[in-house]
């Protein structure tokens, strides 16, 4: 690649934005997503930021099985974002809908409504886990 | 000036589960607040029916992830009351050992939210800081941080040691020390007072006729707590104070959490002392005797309710959950009510609904003609700010 | 169990309901079973004389022929009255309790929605818990309704 896409490649994974949705989840996922930009895991040593619209965030970090109400909300937020975008999908329920997966409102994982780059099953997953999911995800950048 | 309406969720700041309320503004203040719910409606409920009751037990278990124990403790409770099984007295306490434990880490991580809300994130990296002293116990108790499948029918399935037992003792009192330093925090700091009181109120009358339950009643000196009026695990051989407060605002909400959290650490100190010796469990049955029974407990968002009828086979014929949220959200109807738009998330978090997400841009219809503009945060965060200066009153330095 | 008995006695000398039907579960836990038509008199009598002031929460069931519901009402001194009553599944009407206890707007909508029960005197309000999209006549709870009921809005089921 030229010079112009080697920059831009190296601003990307220097610091990554991302953009936390909770598809209809139990929330330990969410808490643990949370507790990962705490103190005593830090993501933002890496520049990771968690930003607040899909429109400045680079990483989607979603956890939950889809409900139906939920799902068109979660295809709209991903249409927000900005190219090139990536997905997490954090815990067993956003990898393939966990206990709930034969529930009447429940759609199972992410993966069925928008694609997903990065799967963190755990129930809910460690912030180890998380922090290392996005380090592999930047790697691969 | 027409009336605008505003959707707050299902992606949002303050909100843990995704809900949507749709808010009508006059200017600033709020006169009007209507909630749809259901984002997070998963069918656990019919879920149970076709499931055993050791499956729905870890099936009810997460239906919240931060009051994990209490719906999986409720739950079980109900189905040995069915089976007229006696649980052994060392599982009662260890039961009540990780019902406070988790109350300690829930009443922290509202603290750092709730803060969050305000502007105050110190607070929410302070508060979530010393709330990894109370994961990392419960991790080396339970095996997990959260979701700690401690119970079973008939008992526990994990014993605690006695160095585990001191370990919760130093641990409390180390928490002890961090939450006096909240409490003078919230007595002391002008900004944070400023901020809480006036806002989100709910008069003592209001409470109680919109049934408002935990910290969010309590702080409307609505004296109800089902540790005490209707004491289950192990709270009959415990010695603890109900926190209430007279505010009736958030601020009082916040007094309450943290008087609860000193209650908290004296009981646990005091289980660790005399935690009763004994068995772990007894054997329960595959197949529940045909009955119904109603199981109540105190989350530590309010009261959580839970009905089971069982019908002589190994599956439930009918479980039904009342999580604590649902009661106290009426009362958040009445308490956005003359608000301004910019305390919205603190007054929605203030019933600690859950975790926050952030926020989106909002798309403003006139309400009385056809032209419709999209506003950003920022937008609107600089209009609330000028509006707050035309009042003397100068926000542009809070980061949120 | 003195004050469970006593609360037992006063149902069953106002309403002329057997003593035996009432059941005394354990301490702070009374079951009873009250017709429709006597529902409305007994639910106000029990919430304005007797101090059972606070709605729990309402269970309805499908019990095949007749759709029951269950209101767990309690007291301060944290005893629960719970009081089931029900109607026919082929003319599921019910009244609304909210002039009584005004927190039972949630749990009503609740019924409307997932057992398909008719509840008049509700104030308008969107639905709860069922999506915006969800089909007519398609109540969950229901005990003949399967997922599979849903036609093509049925979900795929992911990794089965």
């Amino acid at each position: 690649m030229n010079l112009f896409q080697k920059i831009i490649r190296w601003a990307r994974i220097k610091s990554p934005w991302i953009i936390h949705f909770n598809t209809g989840a139990c929330n330990a996922c969410d808490i643990e997503i949370v507790a990962s930009i705490t103190p005593r895991f830090d993501l933002e040593r890496f520049g990771i930021q968690l930003k607040g619209t899909p429109r400045h965030a680079d990483v989607l970090i979603c956890s939950g099985p889809v409900t139906r109400q939920i799902k068109d909300r979660l295809v709209r937020i991903y249409e927000q974002m900005p190219e090139p975008k990536f997905v997490i999908a954090v815990g067993t329920c956003a990898c393939s809908g966990g206990v709930f997966h034969d529930c009447y409102n429940v759609m199972g994982g992410i993966d069925g409504a928008i694609p997903v780059d990065l799967y963190i099953p755990g129930c809910p997953a460690r912030p180890e886990a998380i922090i290392d999911g996005v380090v592999k995800l930047l790697g691969t950048l | 000036m027409p009336n605008i309406t505003i959707p707050i969720g299902p992606q949002h700041p303050a909100l843990k589960e995704p809900e949507s309320f749709i808010i009508t503004l006059d200017g600033e203040r709020i006169v009007d607040a209507d909630m749809r719910l259901g984002y997070n409606h998963r069918g656990i409920e019919k879920a149970c029916e076709s499931r055993n009751y050791i499956q729905s037990l870890y099936l009810l278990e997460r239906v919240c992830g931060i009051c994990s124990h209490t719906h999986s403790t409720c739950f079980i409770q109900a189905v040995e009351e069915l089976a007229g099984l006696e649980v052994p007295p060392r599982a009662l306490a260890i039961r009540t050992v990780f019902a406070e434990l988790e109350r300690i880490h829930s009443h922290l991580l509202w603290l750092g939210v709730a803060a969050h809300e305000v502007g105050f994130d110190t607070l929410l990296m302070y508060s979530w800081r010393d709330r990894e002293l109370v994961m990392e116990l419960l991790a080396s108790l339970s095996g997990n941080r959260v979701n700690y499948g401690m119970n079973k029918p008939g008992g526990v399935r994990r014993d605690l040691t006695k160095e585990q037992l001191q370990e919760i003792a130093k641990t409390a009192s180390a928490l002890e020390e961090r939450t006096k330093y909240y409490i003078q925090v919230a007595s002391a700091e002008t900004t944070l007072i400023e901020r809480l009181s006036g806002v989100g109120t709910v008069s003592h009358e209001d409470a109680v006729r919109l049934g408002a339950t935990g910290p969010t009643g309590r702080a409307s000196n609505v004296d109800q707590d089902t540790r005490r009026d209707d004491p289950y695990a192990w709270y009959h051989a415990l010695d603890f104070k109900v926190v209430t407060d007279t505010h009736n605002d958030v601020y009082g909400r916040t007094l309450v959490r943290l008087g609860e959290l000193m209650e908290t650490y004296k009981m646990l100190r005091q289980l660790a002392s005399e935690m009763p010796e004994g068995p772990i469990f007894v054997r329960a049955p595959r197949r529940i005797p045909a009955g119904e029974a109603v199981s109540r407990y105190e989350a530590p968002r309010g009261e959580d309710i839970h009905y089971v009828r069982s019908n002589g086979s190994d599956k439930p014929e009918r479980v039904k959950v009342r999580a604590p949220t649902l009661a106290n959200l009426q009362a958040v109807a009445k308490m956005l009510e003359d608000n301004n738009l910019a305390d919205a998330p603190i007054v929605i978090a203030a019933i600690d609904p859950c975790f926050s997400c952030t926020d989106r841009s909002i798309l403003i219809k006139d309400a009385a003609g056809d032209s419709s503009k999209t506003v950003s945060w920022g937008d609107l965060r600089r209009y609330s700010i000028d509006w707050y200066k035309k009042k003397g009153l100068d926000f542009s330095g809070l980061r949120i | 169990m003195a004050n469970e008995e006593a609360i037992k006695k006063e149902i069953s000398q106002r309403f002329g309901m057997a003593e035996e039907s009432i059941r005394v579960a354990r301490e702070r836990r009374v079951f009873c079973e009250v017709g429709y038509d006597a529902f409305r008199g007994f639910l106000e009598h029990v919430c304005k004389k007797m101090g059972f002031a606070i709605l729990c929460t309402i269970t309805g069931q499908d019990e095949g022929e007749t759709l029951s519901f269950m209101y767990h009402t309690a007291r301060s001194d944290g005893t629960m009255l719970n009081i089931k009553t029900s109607v026919l599944k082929s003319d599921p009407r019910i009244k609304t309790v909210t002039d009584l206890y005004p927190v039972a707007i949630s749990y009503e909508r609740e019924l409307v929605d997932l057992l398909g029960a008719a509840v008049e005197g509700l104030p308008p309000g969107k639905r709860y818990p069922l999506p915006d999209g969800w089909p007519e006549g398609q109540y969950p709870l229901r005990k003949d309704w399967k997922p599979d009921q849903l036609g093509d809005m049925a979900f795929p089921i992911k990794g089965a």
